[in-house]
């Protein structure tokens, strides 16, 4: 473990002495130079970040990627060996007979349809609506904001009680008032994600509002003084001004909605536990991860994970913004 | 006469737009009570909650009065907010959390702010080397690397049992954010202000200390405020790598991870338990309110990722 701690380091050193060497040929060529105590002074205030960052984000970059080849349990990091593609061989097997990893995708893509959608369309909708001067309107954006300072965990637990499967619990007292029978809500095997959704999108839209807001003052004035001289309609002014100057951040807001919902696990873990209508994908790799201990599975899902996630980013990105 | 017609005419007209504005006004605030309550009635629940007993909860449940404070008993927010602090042991994994936050801000000042120094301040060959790893970790999704992060840290580090406190401050004292905000920052300190102080006769560390870190409160304090909350409100790094608590000594849990310690305790009740979670959450509301500036920067910031 240690050893291939070093080689990794090693490797890092070798191209980094390589681009200090391809820097001082660069400064002779150009006659210029640099200051040896200057280098060494910067050399060493970089040192704790070097350490830190090498150990406790960079190796844990690569050996993800590592691990998804090897059959590496946790218990026994000296017996691993290398094994090419026969975790990602087992997934797709695992795939194909519909067991846990496909119900995980299938209960991930049932929060993201809803949540994405639900939150940023939420956080709009906010925005517009604080977005004036009205007098207490700050009090309604610290209102729609609360619940972004609440912790997952805590977030999770507070709903567990409201959203409790029981007749007298506090959400089918409220869809009681709406003549809507009483649900089972965490419990409920076909519709738990979607619960899930609607308490991440309160949990989390007072964020993006914030966003939204700060894209929304950064839309001219008198693009919309323009536009009512002109005789046009408050909504026609949304459409054709407020859409358009909003496009950039939207794109931002969506990738990153997005990217979070992929993640979603906290909110299952600890309202459902390990159940698999609300196991999602990276509830799924946690899972095996540090339940079951075999890190080379739960890296290979990790690396899908990361490569689906990428490349779904990619196409947003540039889907989005083309348009232009 | 004529002109008086059009007075009238004109006050007419006055008098009916401020009708619509009134009308108009009153349904804005109506309908933002509405949407402040869909959003706050969840916490409303929570804190009403945390002051009830097992049986006026059980009485409760069920009917509106499940938003209503039990007026009756007022003492009993008192005796669930003591026993959760005391009996388990809340005020333990409290001050687990403010210790690990604390180390992590002043670790996470000193790691990034001393790089972001270097990269910023000083010419050196292979400072590209740096830039482009700064550049690359930020583009890449790190959250996928928890598994690889624990086995590092257990079966490479060893940080097992009680050494697996520097597991929870050591990792969030490194961002690579942080250190992108610090080199943003300080780039815009004027040059001639070192070379005054370095012709002074001030060594490096001391410019860093009396002069760049003063000179940068505002980021600063975005940085730890930011630090506090990531650290107060993680709940999954902890809970893995921590020992869970145990009779015998003091817990190492910090107050996020005991939740789930607090909800597991048998005949807990309902008022405990959303004790818990007001307790858990009340330091954040006040960080929120206390720093709102820094915050608003740091959005400002995050909009720089992009």
């Amino acid at each position: 473990m240690l050893g291939s701690m070093l080689i990794v380091f090693g490797a890092f050193a070798l191209i980094f002495l390589g681009v200090v060497g391809f820097d001082l040929i660069k400064a002779k060529a150009n006659g210029t130079q640099y200051n040896m105590r200057t280098s060494f002074v910067a050399y060493g205030l970089l040192i704790p970040a070097v350490i830190l960052g090498f150990i406790f984000v960079l190796l844990p970059i690569i050996y993800s990627l590592g691990y998804a080849f090897t059959d590496y349990d946790f218990f026994d990091p000296e017996g691993m060996t290398f094994v090419w593609f026969d975790q990602f061989k087992l997934i797709f097997e695992e795939f194909a007979r519909k067991g846990d990893i496909f119900l995980s995708l299938i209960n991930t893509l049932k929060f993201v349809v809803v949540v994405v959608p639900l939150q940023i369309g939420l956080a709009l909708a906010l925005a517009l609506f604080v977005n004036n001067e009205r007098k207490c309107v700050g009090l309604f954006k610290v209102c729609f904001f609360a619940p972004v300072a609440i912790s997952l965990a805590v977030t999770s637990y507070l709903w567990k009680s409201i959203m409790s499967p029981s007749e007298t619990g506090l959400m089918n007292l409220i869809l009681g008032v709406f003549n809507i029978p009483p649900q089972s809500y965490i419990e409920d095997v076909n519709n738990a994600m979607y619960w899930i959704a609607i308490l991440s999108a309160w949990q989390g839209c007072g964020y993006q509002m914030l966003i939204f807001l700060s894209g929304l003052s950064n839309v001219r004035k008198e693009l919309y003084e323009a536009a009512s001289l002109d005789g046009a309609g408050s909504f026609r002014q949304f459409l054709h001004i407020t859409i358009p100057g909003l496009r950039s951040i939207s794109v931002y807001v969506i990738i990153t909605v997005f990217i979070g919902a992929c993640r979603v696990m906290i909110q299952p873990y600890l309202m459902s536990g390990y159940y698999s209508h609300t196991m999602t994908l990276s509830l799924y790799m946690y899972t095996y991860g540090t339940r079951y201990h075999l890190v080379g599975y739960s890296s290979a899902v990790a690396l899908l994970m990361t490569i689906v996630i990428g490349l779904i980013t990619y196409l947003q990105r540039r889907f989005l913004t083309e348009k232009d | 006469m004529e002109n008086s017609v059009v007075i009238s005419d004109y006050e007419k007209m006055r008098r009916k737009q401020k009708t619509i504005n009134a009308i108009k006004s009153t349904v804005y605030y109506v309908c933002g009570t509405i949407l402040s309550l869909i959003f706050l009635f969840p916490l409303i629940y929570m804190f009403v909650t945390s002051g009830k007993s097992q049986g006026v909860f059980a009485n409760d449940a069920g009917t509106f009065r499940m938003f209503l404070i039990d007026f009756s008993n007022l003492g009993m927010f008192a005796t669930n907010y003591v026993r959760v602090l005391t009996e388990y042991d809340m005020y333990k994994y409290a001050l687990n959390s403010i210790i690990y936050a604390v180390v992590a801000i002043v670790l996470n000042i000193l790691v990034n702010g001393l790089a972001g120094y270097a990269l910023s301040k000083f010419n050196f060959p292979g400072k590209s080397f740096f830039s482009f790893i700064i550049l690359f970790l930020m583009v890449v999704p790190v959250e996928t690397s928890i598994i690889p992060l624990y086995s590092i840290v257990v079966n490479t580090l060893g940080f097992k049992g009680d050494a697996a406190v520097f597991a929870v401050i050591l990792p969030p004292a490194i961002s690579i954010f942080n250190i992108f905000l610090f080199i943003q920052f300080f780039s815009g300190i004027p040059k001639e202000y070192e070379e005054a102080a370095s012709l002074d006769g001030a060594g490096t560390m001391r410019i860093f200390f009396s002069m760049i870190l003063p000179l940068s409160k505002p980021i600063i304090a975005t940085v730890a405020t930011f630090t506090f909350i990531g650290v107060w409100n993680d709940y999954l790094w902890p809970t893995l790598v921590l020992p869970p608590p145990n009779e015998w000594s003091w817990p190492l849990y910090p107050i996020q991870s005991a939740l789930t310690t607090i909800q597991n305790i048998t005949g807990v009740s309902e008022g405990e338990k959303m004790a818990s979670l007001v307790i858990t959450s009340i330091p954040i509301f006040a960080v929120y309110i206390a720093a709102q500036k820094y915050i608003v920067n740091g959005f400002g910031s995050a909009g720089l990722k992009l």
